[in-house]
């Protein structure tokens, strides 16, 4: 049931409302953050927040929690499933090393203060069981972002500058897959993979088809824009994984110089630290982020989110399978290729970062130097989950961003190549604490295009954290002990005005909503009409049967443009 | 010393992770610890009967208890005696102590065990030292010893340690091995695939993988996977 909440005396930070740290009072209802003069007459539940910290819910904006790849991890790896998170009995049973099952993702998000979360690669014909599991994870809001940069319409019509069609194309794609916003993986790559081929630049040839890579990009852009869609594209660059590849990445960031919008971004760039390696072998590596933040701090259109790694366990998987194949050959790990025949690819290979592995150490320093050197209104906090590492380390993130004593210490237990290969050691940047709480809240919210995330101004929604740190009295740079024991667990989560967790134990057990974005009203879908029906003329299942309809799902939210 | 004898024949599996602890408990205590029958969540004295004898960190196993899965699993010390078969999983994870079985084990002995002695006077199933699946490194420390036959999948993923089979084994033995000696006195299968280090150690006959060297006195690989394996007479 729906509360009246009074969140009383907490020291609230809200970057987007430019509230600094500032003692005030929270007043919620029907989910919603509302006036003071709104709870008249209520029966409203008061919560003592004094001197602790109060902001809103965690906006996770990339991470991979459901989908055909993700339950091919779970069954490639049995030992994942060893760890038992919680048992069975007022909540669901909850298991996960770091390949958490889906009740899982849901509860370790909440107790660490999170209430959204986007899945960022849907393979379109995948996209019923993507929903499926998303539905199976409780407490949170999802969505979900289909892949476009190797679908056959794409290419054939950026091929054909078919623009219209492809915006057509754009919005029935999304609205059959009950999606959020345009994916891109490894534009080009991953459609030459259906070869064994990968592409080596932004102007190589795709096989088939008479389109380059930095083509598909300019007109998945140049589409979404046309559609204003909520979210921008979203950008998981070419040559990801290999030594060299920051210089491609700063090409495919500089091809958004040609757009604007003033609402957000046009461009954002996903867990950069994956490609942003200068030298030309794993012999030569060394960082190249020190480039790509300064490209990115100049353009006023691009975003991007790190992709941190964290040591131990974790998993690779993208939709990437060229680069997964790579990176099987690279470990000798065991490895698994998905959705090749379809609309676009994945791979999976279980990996173990290690702080002594000199590469490892690189990509760890190279992930912090991203978000240090990078303007804090531009980077998103990320571990693109579970490639880089568990979501469940963000607050060792947080922590690190906001104490160079902190990563001194680190540094002395990792490989001294980082040493050489990057400047970690020298930076001295030490974002503040609301600047680490915009990487986390506001910023992804106004990056997916959700102006009711991420922060408490009224009409919010009620997705609220409360941690146990009182941001008047905390030296950030040397409590960092506390900062990441602080993030780890909060007092209270509240979900749509209903708390959820306190003191990290599960309160209630609540079921979040699944945006989509219907952008069909705004396109001639007769346009494409014999294409799609040629098309699936030769497809696995036919076009009536292909997608997702709004009712089966659990508690969807239609934003229509 | 506590004794503990089945009190009738198992009709499904028993999950019992007796250790060398127990006889340091109370012997109500011990009657009330919690073991699976099937799936059902009940006390060690409704399957078994349990009798105190002396206070030496010591289980005295009486009777059949073939049924029963992770006997000694996870025991660091002190020792157990098995008066007849034991189950799966027996001294899994084990980090020290000794187990001895008088009649035979099943699969998974000593699997991924550190440290500590098993010895099988009869015969002995597949996976001994083994890896459980999904996990890089199999046993790495500690001695098994089985004075019978052994089945297949002999130390699988081995890091350290030894496996010693008196009589034959079967196919697959020391696959992806990264360490320890495993000798067989009789003959076995196949051995060695994607050996990576360790030596294997046989005195009948066995089929080696086409992908090994042969040196002065021996076999090297895997080279399929670069490996510095051995594969010697025993």
């Amino acid at each position: 049931m729906h509360h009246a909440l009074h969140i009383k005396n907490g020291i609230v930070i809200d970057p987007k409302n430019g509230v600094k740290a500032e003692k005030m009072d929270i007043f919620v209802k029907n989910g919603k953050i509302v006036e003071e003069s709104e709870l008249k007459g209520e029966d409203v539940k008061v919560i003592d927040a004094t001197n602790k910290l109060v902001v809103a819910g965690g906006v996770d904006m990339h991470a991979h929690i459901a989908g055909s790849k993700m339950n091919t991890g779970r069954t490639m790896r049995p030992e994942e499933m060893r760890v038992v998170r919680n048992i069975a009995n007022k909540f669901r049973a909850a298991i996960g090393r770091v390949l958490l099952t889906s009740p899982a993702i849901g509860y370790e998000y909440t107790k660490m203060g999170y209430t959204s979360v986007f899945e960022a690669a849907q393979p379109p014909i995948g996209a019923l069981h993507t929903h499926e599991e998303l539905d199976a994870i409780p407490m949170l809001d999802k969505a979900a972002l289909p892949v476009f940069g190797n679908w056959h319409f794409v290419l054939k019509y950026v091929a054909e500058k078919e623009m219209e069609k492809l915006k057509a194309f754009i919005a029935w794609a999304i609205e059959r897959t009950k999606g959020f916003g345009v994916k891109v993986v490894n534009p080009g790559g991953v459609e030459a993979w259906m070869y064994g081929g990968n592409v080596s630049s932004l102007d190589d040839q795709v096989p088939g088809f008479n389109v380059t890579p930095r083509e598909i990009i300019l007109s998945l852009i140049q589409a979404t824009e046309e559609l204003k869609l909520n979210h921008s594209v979203h950008l998981h660059c070419n040559r990801l994984g290999v030594p060299g590849n920051y210089e491609t990445t700063i090409e495919s960031i500089r091809l958004a110089s040609k757009f604007s919008n003033d609402a957000r971004q046009v461009l954002h760039v996903t867990h950069v630290q994956f490609n942003s390696y200068a030298g030309d072998s794993w012999r030569t590596v060394a960082s190249g982020a020190e480039e790509i933040a300064k490209t990115v701090n100049a353009m006023d259109n691009v975003t991007i989110d790190m992709g941190q790694p964290i040591f131990g366990h974790a998993t690779a998987m993208t939709g990437d399978a060229p680069f997964q194949f790579t990176l099987h050959r690279l470990t000798g790990s065991r490895w698994s290729n998905k959705d090749s025949e379809v609309e676009g690819g994945a791979g999976i290979v279980p990996i173990a970062y290690l702080p002594k592995n000199p590469v490892h150490a690189l990509q760890w320093a190279i992930g912090m130097e991203l978000g240090l050197l990078t303007d804090s209104d531009k980077v998103v906090l990320t571990t693109d989950y579970p490639n880089g590492g568990p979501f469940t380390e963000y607050p060792y993130i947080m922590a690190m961003l906001m104490s160079r004593k902190m990563r001194e210490g680190e540094l002395e237990k990792v490989s001294p190549f980082v040493q050489k290969a990057s400047n970690l050691p020298a930076i001295d940047v030490e974002k503040t604490l609301e600047e680490v709480i915009h990487m986390t809240r506001s910023l992804p919210a106004r990056i997916l295009g959700l102006p009711n995330k991420g922060h408490l101004g009224i009409g919010a929604d009620a997705d609220i954290a409360i941690y146990d740190l009182d941001p008047l009295n905390v030296d950030t740079s040397n409590d960092f002990e506390k900062i990441y024991k602080t993030f780890k667990t909060a007092v209270y989560t509240i979900k749509d005005g209903i708390i959820v967790a306190k003191d990290g134990n599960l309160v209630e057990e609540y079921w979040g909503k699944t945006y989509w974005v219907d952008a069909t009203g705004r396109v001639d879908l007769e346009a494409i009409k014999a294409d799609l029906e040629d098309y699936f003329r030769y497809y696995s299942v036919e076009l009536q049967n292909y997608g997702v309809e709004e009712s089966w799902l659990k508690k969807p939210e239609r934003i229509v443009i | 010393m506590i004794i503990i004898k089945p009190k009738a024949e198992f009709v499904v599996t028993v999950e019992a992770e007796l250790t060398p602890d127990l006889a340091e408990k109370d012997i109500e205590e011990v009657k009330k610890f919690k073991v699976y029958y099937g799936k059902d969540l009940v006390e060690l004295g409704e399957l078994f009967e349990v009798v105190r004898e002396g206070d030496d960190k010591k289980l005295v196993l009486e009777g059949d208890f073939s049924k029963v899965k992770w006997i000694g699993c996870r025991m660091a010390e002190g020792e157990i005696v098995v008066k007849g078969s034991v189950g799966a999983n027996c001294g899994a994870y084990m980090a020290g102590g000794r187990i001895v079985i008088e009649g035979d084990a099943d699969d998974w002995l000593g699997a991924e065990m550190k440290d500590g002695e098993i010895t099988v006077m009869g015969n002995a199933g597949n996976l001994v030292g083994c890896a459980y699946y999904g996990n890089a490194t199999g046993m790495n420390g500690g001695k098994i010893t089985i004075e019978g036959n052994a089945g297949n999948y002999i130390g699988e993923k081995m890091a350290g340690g030894e496996i010693e089979i008196k009589g034959n084994a079967g196919d697959f033995i020391g696959t992806e091995m990264k360490g320890g000696v495993i000798k067989i006195h009789g003959s076995c299968g196949f051995v060695g695939g994607d050996m990576k280090a360790g030596e294997i150690r046989i005195g009948g006959d066995f089929e080696l993988m086409p992908t090994f060297v042969k040196g002065e006195d021996g076999w090297s690989g895997d080279m399929n996977v670069k490996g510095e394996g051995v594969v010697k007479k025993l």
